[in-house]
């Protein structure tokens, strides 16, 4: 029996295709999530610059869906209750091609149906997707899927002190200014306008000079905002494709933009909920920050993640084979990698720190904390085969000691361990040291 | 070194830097007290010389220049100035200025736009709760996230302001850079005729270019083992009609006008007759020096003598973007010196007098 299945009207189906192709903008695969009451479709781009995610309820958005949740929770306790995976998007896409071709009404998608085969028991675990059309023509496509836990971009929301809401049309009326070529953008307003300038940081010399693309700004009324509560020369710096992304995706929604933000160099958030959707993208900004607005409500407020989605609060692990694709961002880059606000980051390294073996958890906890932070260099120096291995340890080892009979399917499954820190303090629990080397573990028998 | 001018004609001079850049990336620049010249120098292809009266495209009376020479010339990147014009197509107010940045010069357009808002009350806000039915009423803003928001009503129907400023990195050419251009020199034409509508010989032109191009992969071939066989060959130019087509443009002073292409494979041409042979002015000239002029011997011949037409050979791609000078709805003569060049005049449609508001561009006719 399927464990996840959820089926689409048209319409719906419309939306899930725009933000496939939003997501598209972003990376070449997208983290698939279901909870008992949503689906989320996220994706990370490759320096972990820009996080977008779509979350779609269960109840507003679906013309059916069901979520064996006991089923999961009894699998998989460690995974919180959750299915996720990944799924290359140019594949997902190319499964709703066709789908507007509207001259032949009569075989035009119905309903759309989604089902996920994941079991022990079954020989071929897929998405299995079926268009179902007009004349009894259905169209059904199995696709592979990564079994991966997801990454997700912490964002306070309630830490955000500028905040600002505006019709994606005014947007993309300025976007329309900018060259093509420009890759930046620069956010800040003073007195009644706010001002959007494109550049480019690229350095170029001599002749060069000529060929580099021309700085434009903007600059438009406040009262063209919905609301506009932003601190005047405060300048935010994001990628431009990324806003352009947005702007578009917002476009096909016609609805009214929110961006959220607290200073250069902490995220900046734009969303928008409509129809049963709510749309989240955060940005990491590049800019000054000044060393003296360090407003007091940016400080941590453990709870406050939870009221995003509980999979925010953990910096989660991936599968080994995600671990390998997740390079560090380099380190020159004007725009620093996606955090939360840096003490929260802080906080989520102390208690892993604490918690979990450091040599995979830090490893791959760094690439979620500031670059200017040195300690996420620290480990950097393992050799990569080891902290591979090590990585293996980790949950293998819990697996192997909490419940001897998993380690079969989970193998299989090559699927993480860690959901949350709950988890893991749990582990901790079960008195397997931090630190355990896989020498350690031979002894047991099971791996030689 | 100053510079600062309000722009007033924009779509005459946004279509001027389109016309250019089809030919160009680069452009030079000269800013004199009373004309502006646009000089385009590619390395291959047609040359333009253009000069315009400063109020025809700028604000006389808000018009700076300050320079030791009197003069600025600058090299300017034309698809980045094209497309910074782009965005002042709906002004009301556009400035031009030279400046710098960190040591870079910059020509800054700044632009202010006025356009109208309709209020949208189909639009969907952006709630903190969940909202089930599409595009909720504007009453919804009150309900937004954090903070309430309310201004929908004021967004209503209003005017809104725009400015915009793109800044277009350039060089600030020095004297010793630049007195090594010259215009081109050529002898007195054959023929002068005014061309017929642009868009048309434009179109035509192409018509004609795309035919010799999708024939060209056989003439191409046939040309290379032509070529290779008999080494004493028929000259250079059968063996490159393969690779980019060249085009025949032939006139007499009789009003007609040839334009015909041929290749291995096909022969055409189109012919217009009943143009103008524009005469010259006689204030500049003495009557017998007007009749010792090529083209009055030209004239002398008999419209049917095949001996009246001067003819040329072009690059059939080159002459298509030439001919993108033709948004500008021109009056053009064109001076054919036979089987050397050709030369048109581009006067722009306007107020302004036309001897000073002219555009020339030099085409090479290549060898047959």
């Amino acid at each position: 029996m399927a464990a996840l299945s959820f089926s689409l009207l048209p319409g719906s189906l419309l939306r899930m295709h725009d933000a496939l192709v939003c997501l598209a903008k972003f990376s070449d695969t997208v983290s698939i999530e279901a909870e008992e009451d949503l689906l989320r479709l996220s994706a990370l781009n490759s320096s972990k610059t820009g996080y977008s995610a779509f979350a779609f309820e269960s109840d507003a958005f679906f013309e059916k869906y069901t979520f064996d949740v006991d089923r999961y929770a009894e699998r998989s306790r460690s995974r919180g209750e959750k299915f996720s995976c990944q799924v290359f998007l140019k594949t997902l896409l190319s499964v709703f091609k066709g789908r507007t071709g509207g001259k032949d009404k009569d075989t035009a998608v119905e309903r759309c149906e989604f089902e996920v085969h994941e079991d022990p028991d079954e020989t071929e675990c897929r998405l299995v997707i079926k268009m179902i059309c007009g004349l009894g023509v259905i169209r059904s496509y199995k696709l592979t899927y990564e079994s991966t836990a997801i990454q997700h971009a912490i964002f306070d929301r309630s830490a955000a002190i500028n905040e600002w809401s505006i019709e994606p049309r005014f947007l993309k009326e300025i976007t329309d200014h900018f060259s093509p070529s420009a890759e930046q953008l620069d956010i800040y307003s003073e007195n009644n306008k706010v001002i959007f300038t494109s550049f480019t940081t690229k350095i170029t010399h001599g002749k060069e000079i000529l060929r580099q693309p021309v700085h434009t700004s903007v600059a438009i009324d406040k009262a063209d905002f919905e609301q506009y509560l932003a601190n005047d020369g405060v300048h935010v710096a994001i990628s431009l494709k990324d806003f352009r992304a947005v702007i578009a995706h917002a476009e096909t929604a016609r609805i009214m933009i929110t961006a959220l933000y607290t200073r250069p160099c902490r995220p900046l958030q734009l969303a928008y909920d409509f129809e049963g959707i709510r749309t989240e993208f955060t940005f990491m900004t590049a800019g000054e920050p000044g060393p003296e607005d360090v407003p007091t409500s940016s400080r941590p407020v453990p709870q406050l993640s939870a009221r995003q989605t509980p999979a925010l609060a953990s910096v989660s692990q991936a599968s080994n084979l995600a671990a390998s694709r997740q390079m560090p961002p380099p380190r020159g880059r004007p725009i620093r990698p996606l955090t939360g606000t840096s003490a929260r980051a802080e906080t989520v390294e102390q208690s892993t720190q604490a918690t979990i073996p450091p040599s995979s958890s830090l490893k791959f906890d760094s690439l979620f904390v500031p670059a200017d932070d040195d300690r996420q260099w620290d480990v950097a120096g393992d050799d990569a085969a080891e902290a591979e291995a090590e990585d293996m340890l980790g949950w293998d080892a819990s697996a192997d000691l909490d419940n001897p009979d998993s380690l079969g399917p989970r193998l299989r499954d090559s699927e993480p361990s860690f959901g949350n820190p709950i988890d893991i303090s749990h582990q901790d629990e079960m008195g397997i040291p931090p630190t355990q080397r896989i020498s350690q573990l031979n002894g047991l028998g099971l791996f030689d | 070194m100053r510079f600062r001018t309000e722009v007033v004609n924009t779509a005459t001079f946004t279509k001027l830097i389109a016309s250019l850049s089809s030919l160009s990336k680069l452009c030079w620049m000269r800013l004199e007290s009373n004309v502006i010249r646009f000089t385009v120098i590619p390395e291959q292809g047609t040359q333009v010389w253009a000069q315009l009266p400063v109020e025809s495209i700028f604000e006389e009376t808000d018009y700076t220049l300050e320079s030791n020479t009197g003069v600025i010339n600058l090299e300017v990147p034309l698809p980045s100035l094209h497309r910074a014009l782009r965005s002042a197509a709906a002004a009301k107010w556009v400035q031009l200025r030279l400046t710098q940045k960190a040591k870079v010069p910059l020509l800054a357009l700044t632009i202010r736009a006025k356009s109208r808002v309709k209020g949208e009350a189909a639009l969907g806000t952006t709630t903190g709760t969940n909202q089930t039915e599409g595009g909720g009423p504007g009453e919804d803003a009150s309900a937004l996230g954090e903070e309430g928001g309310g201004l929908l009503n004021a967004n209503a129907n209003r005017e809104r302001e725009t400015f915009i400023t793109q800044e277009i990195p350039v060089k600030v050419l020095h004297e010793s850079a630049i007195e090594g251009l010259h215009e081109p020199r050529c002898r007195d034409p054959d023929v002068h005729i005014i061309l017929p509508d642009l868009f048309q010989l434009k179109s035509i032109s192409e018509r004609f270019t795309k035919l010799a191009t999708d024939s060209s992969p056989k003439a191409a071939a046939a040309a290379a083992t032509a070529s290779m066989t008999s080494m004493t060959g028929q000259g250079p130019g059968t063996a490159v009609s393969g690779v980019s087509p060249k085009l025949e443009l032939a006139a007499n002073m009789h009003g007609s006008l040839r334009l015909s292409i041929a290749t291995d494979a096909l022969k055409i041409s189109s012919v217009w007759t009943d143009l103008v042979n524009p005469s010259l002015d006689p204030s500049q000239l003495s009557q017998t020096q007007i009749e010792q002029l090529p083209s009055e011997r030209m004239r002398a011949l008999g419209g049917d003598d095949e001996a009246g037409w001067a003819r040329v050979r072009i690059d059939g791609r080159d002459w298509a973007r030439v001919l993108s000078v033709g948004r500008m709805n021109p009056k053009v003569v064109a001076c054919f010196i036979h089987e050397t060049a050709l030369v048109l005049y581009v006067y722009l449609p306007g107020s302004w007098n036309e001897e000073e508001s002219c555009l020339t561009y030099y085409i090479n006719s290549y060898l047959s």
